[in-house]
């Protein structure tokens, strides 16, 4: 119990610091929102003196307040929900942008981990079974594909398989011109249609990490005194190493599973930007150029809540799957 | 562990989730969609890329400064249209004539009749009135500072009644604003964030569907003008990246986009059903903090320094490695030598030298002073001729441009040294005058008169000193009394023959000073697909500003083109 | 993702580790196999090709009137669209990325060093303090962060994205090495010198230190790998060192460029190659440092296996003779 406490504690301090470096990090970038918005306006077309008037009150630039008022207005307007308007899509409310974009980007990254993790335990699980078979020598062909940049072999996949052999699309969530959102099957098969080059490449580049873990715990575990109990025992082979062996051998990759799931925002930024499929992270990007701070702030806040809130269920998971860390504690 | 025991289970989980899977792609993989972008069955439809990357958020509201593209032009309308392609008459729109007084304190309009609002509602000289009537109330609405009532004083005419005389107002007024409907906007509660999702307007097109991802516009069957659109359907889709752009392209997915791609030619070598349009609007200059008096310092503050940099410049190697070729020749002038020929009065400065004068260049910097040093790089009282010139990460031609012009202006002596920001940071140097020299572009204003370019970028009103942001836009500190009058005096008369005596007087000035040192005038390429639609502009018919992301021009295209029957 | 392949809970429940003292500390240095050779020989052509490289090549920023062109006419790798010299631009690119590499292997090895390792020794207030920053820090979402800092800095050096990219890389390496280092306080050797009375710093770099090596140099390994990827990554995003050479300006360039639509296949190939030859061989070393962090793993390879001259059904039939 304490020991839950504990972890508890830890959270909310972690939550609050993270609050405060969203709150202060935009607020540290240079630039002026209104200057921004002006000379973007400019570009498109003619912009007289005036326009800087109209846009600052269009904007309601909150610079005048000392910053300490606005840290407490804004710990509010957060524990209130309100996540304020945007500037680069004003003036639709933050909590809309991201409602819109989240999903792709959970669904389509956070699916492609899930894959990757499965699919990379399972062949760990084999790899390390099966020692000094073929697929050891698949590990390093994978973890070399880790090491080649993700955004090269995508942009590299997106060529072959969407210009050359023209087997995905090119671009897009799903298809525009003959579905709309909704709970049907044609939106549906097109969602699936449209994320698999993204997802394919996702878990092409991210598997070696997985199956390399996942073996070297195997090898690990399948020295210790109880898998020799288990085959003295004569039980059978594959079961030794689904419920003996792959299950002990699993708790580091379940760890870094969850981190990993909290990371899936952030790492979305890549894959949005090659495929232009509508997530969080080209919002992000948009913010950032633009300096919108409540956009900003706002994307943060998502990431910051999925990474602490990963990570919490990770300490909590550990504790009923691991009893070791309940008796150290 | 009790939570592991239902192995059997477990297993059949798995091979379901497997099995399911691979139906839903194959499934999805057969249902395939064709990608292309016209429905044969259900009318002709074009799609269109206008720039827009990222999420799209609604936003129909044409009083906003972000909204959706298509908003103005295509949606809703103005009173006339200024074509900054070539050379025209303002075409009328939803006026069809208008006057000024003498003093041009009064302007009167007259609307066109037979219109009618895409509800059914027929338009009025009321409309007009009331959307000025409301821009000039609404402060947050006011971007180009109109400081007039209107008045409709019957079915068909507006006068407009300014505090102080206006002329130059013109274009903004008649140009570059959408004519709202009054029986809706008089019960919005709030013109400036109001969505306005389902916008009636007078233009050629309203809106069909609306998502997160892509949003279409549909033929408006009551429009004003007989025969047009002849499209039915309009889609706009939103795209990452240039590359993206480009694939889209030679995939034949989009039919309409403007996106200077590198080796465009090469690109479009084998696509029978792809053609470009070129429509240079905007001249790519050096920006220099010429001013010593208010602050600017560094050598680029010697008119000799920036001289001899105008003649140094071998133009035809920048269009070649960092235009693509399609650049224009750029006019120190600051005006488009085909576009503007009248307004240059003298035949010398039409155009800048496209090719290298560096004994000019020399002569130049030896008379001023500045001797070549032992390293090749000149001194003048202990000062080197170091430059620095910032450019925004990311303008990979106008790195380019800096790569070239490196090699080329030291040649002459002169040693520099290009940076790369973030375009808050370059944007802040820029307007704060903490730059030496900067490159950026100049151009594309309501009209093509002269008098916007030389009033934003050279008359002193619109500057301040370093360190205080010249937002109005005049970022190289120039200050002349000789420019300043003639400006004024331009800007005060109606009088086009007056307009060209003034304009002679700053055209003397400015490319004797060149505080603002032309390169050339940088291409805006637009792409077309053929196949679906015809009656695009061409380079033999620039009849409107091609590029998808300009307002007003988009309108025009739109219900120009026609459907290719096969 | 960079991903331990010991979980430190795991580790403080089996522990495995000789203590090296002496004669065999020789141990802790890798034995020579075949793919500790590779990884070490193609690291090895690489960091030459950046330290030397640059001397041997021209100006990378040279524009020439060719254009676009590929290899041949006395271009090695061909011309980028404005006419730079592919080949120079890939000399002075690789040395860009390895001082990415090197600066960030440190600073991790640094900051990871002192926030896990002594914070964890010495116990305590400092230990729950440091281990609630280091914590506080890995949760702290690093791209952003990433993001928003190297765009509020002008002028964006390759040192200035290094340094970035390690302060939020680091949080990751402390964790691993705390509970190491926590499981290694409480070994008998260690206690001993403390109850016979040796100072806690000698304690920590003779005995403690040491066995720590295997791992810090792992985890400096994948600090390096991550740092090279992610200012690859950071570059193509736009928000990297755009006025210097790395393999991932260069990418950049080249996608801007539209490199790869237009076939230009010598300028798009070869910095991502060269990027995934370099993390490849770090891989493998990495691989061979494993093997000294686990020696079970050196037993099982293939290699191993054949060494010994025996069948698979020998060696089924010798295991089961044993059971």
């Amino acid at each position: 119990m304490r020991y839950v406490l504990q972890k508890l504690g830890f959270y909310v301090a972690a939550l609050w610091a993270a609050l405060t470096l969203n709150f202060l990090i935009p607020r540290w970038m240079p630039g002026d929102p209104v200057d921004i918005m002006i000379s973007k306006l400019a570009t498109r077309g003619p912009v007289t003196p005036s326009t800087r008037h109209a846009i600052e009150l269009l904007l309601g630039t909150d610079s005048q307040q000392p910053l300490w008022q606005q840290y407490i207005a804004y710990l509010g307007q957060i524990f209130s929900g309100n996540l304020g308007t945007s500037v680069v899509y004003f003036p639709t409310p933050v909590a809309k942008v991201i409602s819109q974009t989240l999903p792709w980007t959970i669904g389509l990254i956070g699916i492609a981990t899930i894959i990757s993790f499965l699919v990379g335990i399972g062949l760990g699980t084999l790899a390390g079974w099966k020692r000094g078979s073929w697929l050891d020598n698949v590990i390093p062909v994978t973890t070399m594909l880790q090491s080649v940049p993700y955004f090269w072999l995508a942009l590299i996949l997106l060529f072959a398989f969407g210009s050359v052999w023209q087997v995905f699309p090119l671009n897009g969530g799903y298809d525009v011109y003959t579905t709309s959102i909704g709970l049907s099957w044609p939106f549906i098969s097109s969602v699936l249609y449209y994320g698999t080059l993204p997802a394919l490449t996702i878990v092409i580049s991210s598997i070696g990490g997985w199956m390399l873990g996942m073996r070297n715990m195997m090898v690990s575990t399948l020295s210790e005194d109880y898998i020799l109990t288990a085959e003295a025992k004569g039980l059978k082979p594959g079961r030794i190493m689904r419920t003996y062996a792959a299950r002990n051998a699993v708790l580091p990759s379940i760890a870094g599973f969850a981190i990993s799931l909290g990371f899936v925002v952030a790492g979305s930024i890549v894959t949005e930007a090659v495929f232009s499929y509508p997530g969080i992270g080209s919002a992000l990007l948009q913010a950032v150029n633009s300096n919108d701070y409540a956009l900003m702030q706002g994307i943060f806040l998502v990431i910051t809540l999925s990474v602490l809130g990963a990570n919490l269920l990770v300490d909590l998971l550990y504790t009923i799957i691991d009893p070791r860390t309940r008796a150290r504690a | 562990m009790l939570l592991f025991t239902r192995r059997p289970g477990r297993r059949l989980a798995w091979t379901a989730a497997a099995v399911a899977s691979v139906a839903a792609l194959s499934l999805s993989a057969c249902s395939g969609s064709d990608t292309a972008g016209a429905n044969g069955a259900s009318g002709s439809a074009i799609t269109v890329f206008n720039g827009a990357t990222g999420t799209i958020t609604e936003n129909f509201n044409p009083f906003s400064p972000t909204a959706l593209q298509p908003t103005l032009g295509v949606i809703f309308e103005s009173l006339y249209w200024y074509n900054l392609a070539s050379e025209s008459e303002p075409t009328p729109m939803l006026a069809t004539g208008h006057e000024w007084n003498e003093d041009g304190t009064e302007l009167t309009i007259t609307t066109r009749e037979g219109v009618k609002w895409n509800d059914g509602e027929p338009f009025s000289a009321a409309d007009v009135a009331f959307t000025f009537n409301l821009v000039n109330e609404t402060p947050e609405l006011n971007t180009t500072g109109l400081a007039a009532t209107a008045e409709a004083t019957d079915e068909n005419t507006v006068v407009l009644s300014f505090t102080e005389q206006s002329f130059m107002q013109e274009p903004e007024i008649l140009g570059n604003r959408g004519i709202v409907p009054e029986h809706i906007w008089k019960d919005v509660a709030d013109p400036v964030t109001e969505v306005n999702s389902n916008p009636v307007g007078t233009g050629a097109f309203k809106v069909k569907s609306f998502s997160a991802q892509s949003y279409a516009l549909e033929k408006n069957a009551d429009y004003w003008e007989e025969g047009k659109p002849a499209i039915d359907e309009v889609r706009y889709i939103s795209l990452e990246t240039a590359d993206a752009a480009s694939a889209a392209l030679t995939a034949g997915q989009v039919d309409w986009m403007s996106a200077f791609l590198p080796g465009l030619e090469q690109l479009l070598k084998d696509q029978e059903d792809l053609a470009y349009v070129n429509t240079p609007a905007l001249t790519t200059s050096i920006y220099t903090c010429s001013n010593a008096e208010l602050g600017c310092e560094g050598p680029q503050t010697d008119v000799a320094v920036r001289q001899a940099i105008y003649h140094a410049i071998d133009r035809t190697q920048l269009n070649k490695l960092a235009g693509g070729g399609f650049a224009g020749e750029g006019s120190p002038t600051l005006l488009l030598p085909e576009r503007d020929a009248k307004w240059i009065v003298d035949p010398e400065h039409k155009v800048a030298p496209q090719t290298a004068d560096t004994a000019t260049a020399n002569k130049i910097l030896d008379d001023a002073g500045w001797t070549l040093g032992a390293d090749g790089i000149r001194v003048k009282d202990g000062q080197k001729l170091a430059l620095t010139i910032q450019t925004v990460t990311g303008w990979s031609d106008y790195i380019s441009l800096n790569d070239a012009m490196r090699q080329q202006l030291k040649e002459v002596g002169i040693d520099l040294t290009p940076t790369q920001l973030s375009w808050n940071e370059w944007n802040a140097n820029q307007t704060g005058g903490t730059f030496q020299l900067s490159l950026d572009s100049i151009g594309l204003y309501a009209s093509p008169n002269p008098y916007y370019p030389y009033n934003q970028r050279y008359h002193s009103d619109n500057t301040t000193p370093v360190g205080e942001s010249a937002i109005s836009g005049n970022f190289a500190r120039y200050s002349n009394p000789v420019v300043d009058a003639a400006v004024r005096a331009a800007g005060s008369t109606n009088d086009e023959a007056e307009q060209l005596a003034q304009y002679a007087i700053v055209q003397e000035q400015i490319v004797n000073d060149l505080p603002y040192i032309p390169i050339y005038i940088n291409s805006t390429l637009t792409e077309f697909n053929t196949s679906r639609a015809e009656g695009w502009p061409t380079n033999d018919d620039k009849y409107a500003f091609a590029a998808s992301w300009k307002a007003w021009d988009n309108g025009i295209i739109l219900k120009t083109i026609t459907p290719v029957t096969q | 993702m960079a991903l331990t392949t010991q979980d430190p809970t795991i580790a403080e429940s089996e522990s495995h580790l000789p203590a090296p003292s002496g004669r065999t500390r020789r141990r802790s240095l890798p034995p020579m196999t075949l793919k500790l050779g590779i990884g070490l020989s193609i690291a090895g052509a690489i960091a030459l090709f950046g330290l030397i490289g640059p001397y041997l090549v021209g100006d990378p920023s040279r524009v020439d009137n060719v254009g676009l062109s590929a290899p041949g006419g006395g271009f090695l790798l061909g011309t980028t669209q404005t006419g730079q010299d592919v080949f120079a631009q890939l000399a002075h690119a690789t040395r860009g990325s390895l001082t990415i590499g090197l600066v960030v292997g440190v600073l991790t090895l640094v900051l990871s060093t002192f926030f896990g390792v002594v914070g964890a020794y010495v116990g305590g207030v400092v230990d729950e303090s440091f281990s609630l920053f280091s914590n506080v820090m890995l949760v702290i979402p690093g791209l952003p962060l990433v993001i928003v800092i190297s765009s509020y800095v002008p002028d964006k050096s390759v040192w200035l994205i290094a340094f970035v990219l390690a302060l939020t890389s680091w949080a990751g390496s402390a964790r691993v090495l705390r509970g190491f280092t926590l499981s290694l306080r409480n070994r008998d050797y260690v206690l001993a010198s403390r109850v016979s009375g040796e100072r806690s710093w000698r304690i920590l770099t003779v005995e403690v230190l040491p066995n720590l090596i295997p791992l810090l140099a792992s985890q400096v390994v994948f600090a390096v790998i991550f740092a090279i990827l992610g200012e690859a990554g950071l570059s193509f995003l736009g928000l990297g060192a755009s006025g210097s050479f790395t393999w991932g300006t260069m990418l950049y360039y080249a996608q801007n460029g539209l490199a790869l639509r237009l076939g230009a296949w010598w300028w798009f190939i070869p910095p991502g190659l060269m990027l995934a030859l370099f993390g490849a061989a770090l891989s493998l070393i990495n691989f061979s440092i494993d093997e000294i962090i686990n020696p079970k793993l050196r037993s099982q390879t293939r290699a191993v296996r054949r060494s010994w001259r025996m069948s698979r059904a020998q060696l089924q039939s010798a295991k089961e003779s044993t059971l």
